[in-house]
């Protein structure tokens, strides 16, 4: 379904990917893991659209995405929760949600999934007119995935869905990842919390300084020759990975 | 083998006397021809002083300002009431005695002005450097407006709507060379000072700078008010190259103008701004030209009024699409490296090489 | 009565400069642009009723909405969207410039004297309640005002395109990333500024009977004052700090001694930059809402 290749971005002079390269197949959870600054958020902010690469290639369902605007990519099937919610803040819940159905027509089925949203996530219920600005954390989490969702995208990308949340929430956040894997949706998801994203993931990538530096099945990545040194860069003392 | 800073610092006074060298060149040339060139480049390295003074707040503090015509109008008013022959301050203006009377050697008239005009900013710059993004540059507007409205309108010192005539005409080429040449060497000097380079570091992240114990907001009222001063010496050169000021002398139009040439070279570097005067008044005056009439043959053509300041606002239109970073960008002149050998930047480790090995 | 008389005049000025102040604030809160430009869509909206004076006062007005909103749309095309993602510093000397363009394209064409335009003449009569005169002209300047302010207001909470250009005024990434498109929203916030744009400058053609090419120049400087009052990015402080514009100008000129009348904008420009150094980030506008590190 999605297929990055050689991709290189640069900021200014500091090169931010270099020769990333990352498949997911439809209907996996592929998850995305590293320390600070390798480069994660990057990729997925170069996926949407948002970043410009200077070198590379990036394959949605066989089609190029590149130099694409990313409000055409959501009509692609693709859908980026970003890191930090990035929820409208001044704006209702509802309109938040409703926000997410941009760009498509089908009524009936957007009151549908507007539906499907808060039953997922009960509290958005609860908050329906409230600013979304006043929602805790965690609720913001969900407002904004259930937002991403309403486009039905075939593809979403969460970045960091679990930064500043307590586990239990996190918990309710990766169950409605999996519920979405049940209905079909493909996940790409950048996580810090290395436990998380072995657990929920079907395979894993590791970066490190905008490269990719082991990828695999995530049930045999963890205990994987090289892993520690994968994913930090240098040789450490063994259990440093919490 | 030299230290780093050594070899920077070299240069640094290299690329100053580069620049020196060439605005002398500039100004001998001139000399030589007809005395309409002389008054073209004349009027173009006025507008160079102002522009460096300009450079020295913009380009070290990455904050635009739009009040710096303001410092031209104190000063070049300042300079006027203190050398206008008594007689005729009598008619036009309604003085005090004591500043009716006074009459200053030109000279001292120009420094006093001068120095009137960095302490006008340091009274109105030390509150309003404190404000973040756009209420800064919006400030400074504000004090170009205030000092506007009060050239304007206060008929007893500044004649008002009327001009004020009888301003002693001092300034030709060599004088505004010595000036300009004064002012590159301030502002080169400021630029690589250890307070130049505390204020680059507040525009580059004000945020890392604050932490590491830079006041932003003391460093820029020092770039404001240093710039004040030249550009105020600027205001001085222009108002007695024409000998006469109006209060829409110093407004809109030249701050425009004198924005473009910042704009165009490029605001980070002196290299910049002498680029931007260089080629803002030539085109200015190929255009002027045109719109006086070019004879080929027996045809004149000649374009309609404002011709000059369109074909202006079009070029800086256009560099701001195209080049942003202006003409010259971060570029400081130097001599061309001719079989010196260029050091290649140092490749970052890859921690890959690090991993996969063992 | 001196009071009530003046507090009518501050209003319906107020009124004005909160439509041009509206106008600057939508570019803003969208695109991060200070329009200096803006003043010259007025102007246009000047020319155009003069190059219309042969017809009916409505077609005059109508006129001015077409071209000066086409205008507006046209300058975004041509010279704002190539600079989309440039700084706002860029931005605001690129706006400079083309105001510029404009005013000396103008000057080129209708030359630099004013030109006397005839519209709206009898709305200068005054209607007379007891003491008090008030010029229709005013009134109506306050009515249309007011019921522009709430068509915007249920133009943001109720249309789809309206909801989307806030969602884009707060936060544009994110509002692309859900699938506003961005040219849309763009090209709305300018469409509606310009056709503000149109309705300040037949104001102000109605007004001083004529129209020139600077008379954008000042209009635009008190709007921006206006809208950094009431705080970038905020429709409502925009209108705010129009009319508290008006209201604080008007009573400058009633209460200040007769020999300091002729400073009242330098007064006021002098108690924009106290207000702010007390409260920079606007009026309607919370001090947290600063840029996080």
């Amino acid at each position: 379904m999605l297929k990055v290749s050689d991709l290189h971005v640069r900021y200014g002079n500091v090169a931010a990917l270099r020769g990333v390269s990352v498949e997911v197949q439809a209907g996996e959870i592929v998850a995305v893991i590293g320390p600070n600054g390798a480069g994660k958020s990057t990729l997925l902010l170069t996926i949407a659209g948002v970043v410009r690469p200077t070198r590379g290639s990036v394959l949605l369902e066989e089609g190029s995405t590149l130099g694409l605007a990313p409000e055409r990519l959501v009509t692609r099937g693709l859908s980026l929760v970003p890191e930090g919610r990035h929820i409208f803040a001044s704006m209702t819940v509802a309109e938040n949600i409703r926000l997410g159905g941009t760009g498509r027509q089908d009524k009936a089925a957007i009151a549908q999934d507007q539906d499907r949203v808060l039953t997922m996530f009960p509290i958005l219920r609860q908050r329906y007119q409230q600013k979304a600005g006043q929602l805790s954390g965690g609720e913001q989490q969900m407002l904004a995935i259930g937002r991403a969702i309403m486009a039905r995208p075939r593809l979403l990308l969460i970045d960091e869905p679990s930064l500043g949340l307590a586990p239990l929430i996190v918990n309710q956040v990766y169950d409605a990842v999996m519920a979405l894997r049940q209905g079909g949706v493909t996940v790409l998801v950048v996580e810090q919390n290395v436990h998380r994203a072995l657990a929920v993931a079907d395979r894993t990538y590791v970066m490190n300084s905008g490269s990719v530096t082991m990828a695999g099945r995530s049930a045999e990545l963890k205990t994987a020759e090289g892993f520690h040194e994968a994913y930090f860069g240098f040789r450490g003392a063994k259990g440093a990975v919490a | 083998m030299a230290e780093p800073w050594a070899i920077e610092r070299e240069r640094k006074i290299r690329s100053c006397l580069l620049l020196a060298a060439l605005i002398v060149l500039a100004a001998v040339l001139a000399a030589l021809g007809p005395p309409a060139l002389q008054r073209t480049v004349t009027e173009a390295i006025i507008n160079l002083v102002v522009v460096l003074g300009m450079f020295i707040f913009v380009g070290n503090s990455g904050v635009l300002s739009f009040g710096h015509i303001a410092f031209m109008a104190v000063a070049g008013y300042s300079s006027a009431i203190m050398t206008i022959p008594p007689a005729k301050k009598a008619v036009l203006l309604k003085l005090p005695p004591s500043l009716e009377a006074l009459q200053l050697p030109v000279g001292a008239a120009a420094l006093i002005a001068a120095a009137l005009t960095g302490l006008f900013a340091l009274v109105v710059g030390a509150p309003i450097m404190r404000l973040k993004g756009i209420a800064l540059p919006m400030a400074t507007f504000g004090v170009l407006m205030v000092v506007h409205v009060v050239t304007a309108n206060w008929q007893e010192v500044t004649g008002g709507r009327q001009a004020l005539v009888g301003l002693p005409v001092y300034v030709n080429l060599w004088v505004a060379l010595g000036a300009v040449l004064v002012t590159l060497a301030v502002a080169a000097a400021y630029k690589g000072s250890r307070r130049g380079l505390l204020l680059q570091c507040a525009r580059e992240n004000e945020v890392a700078a604050t932490a590491s114990g830079i006041d932003p907001a003391r460093e820029r009222l020092l770039a404001f008010v240093i710039s004040a001063v030249f550009v105020g010496l600027g205001g001085v050169l222009f108002a007695h190259f024409i000998g006469t000021v109006t209060a829409n002398t110093f407004y809109l139009n030249i701050t425009f103008t004198t924005l473009a040439m910042l704009v165009v070279g490029g605001m980070r570097s002196l290299t910049g701004a002498v680029v931007g005067v260089a080629v803002v008044s030539t085109v200015s005056e190929i255009f002027r030209t045109i719109e006086k009439g070019v004879s080929i043959g027996d045809l004149t053509l000649s374009a309609p009024p404002g011709l000059q300041e369109i074909a202006l606002a079009l070029m800086m239109l256009l560099i701001l699409i195209f080049r942003p970073q202006g003409l010259v960008g971060d570029f400081e002149l130097d001599w061309p490296k001719w079989g010196r050998r260029k050091s290649a930047p140092a490749e970052p480790a890859t921690t890959d090489q690090r991993v996969h090995g063992s | 009565m001196n009071l009530l008389q003046s507090l009518i005049d501050a209003c319906s000025l107020g009124a004005v400069y909160a439509l041009a102040a509206l106008g600057i604030g939508l570019t803003f809160s969208i695109m991060r642009l200070i329009n200096f430009a803006h003043g010259e869509l007025i102007m246009i909206g000047g020319y155009t009723l003069y190059m219309s004076a042969s017809q009916p006062y409505l077609v005059m007005g109508l006129a001015a909405l077409l071209v000066v909103t086409i205008l507006a749309l046209g300058m975004e095309r041509v010279a704002f969207r190539p600079l989309r993602r440039a700084s706002p510093a860029t931005l605001l000397i690129a706006s400079f410039a083309v105001s510029f363009l404009l005013q000396h394209v103008a000057m080129m064409i209708f030359g630099a004297r004013p030109v006397a335009i005839d519209f709206l003449s009898p709305l200068s009569q005054s209607l007379e309640i007891g003491p008090l005169r008030v010029p229709w002209l005013q009134l109506l300047a306050l009515g249309v005002t007011l019921m522009l302010l709430a068509a915007l207001s249920s133009f943001f909470r109720w249309t789809a395109i309206g909801v989307q250009m806030r969602a884009a005024a707060e936060d544009f990434t994110m509002a692309r990333l859900v699938g506003i498109p961005a040219n849309r929203v763009i090209a709305a916030a300018f469409a509606i500024s310009g056709t503000l744009a149109s309705i300040v400058s037949v104001y102000m053609v109605a007004q001083t009977g004529g129209a020139s090419y600077k008379m954008g120049v000042n209009m635009v400087l008190f709007a921006f004052v206006a809208s950094v009052i009431g705080g970038m990015g905020s429709l409502a402080g925009a209108a705010l700090g129009g009319f508290l514009v008006g209201v604080v100008s008007v009573l400058l000129q009633t209460y200040l001694p007769e020999g300091m009348r002729l400073y009242r904008d330098a007064f006021l420009f002098a108690l924009f930059i106290a207000f702010l150094l007390w409260r920079p980030q606007g009026l309607l506008v919370k001090a947290s809402d600063r840029e996080r590190v």
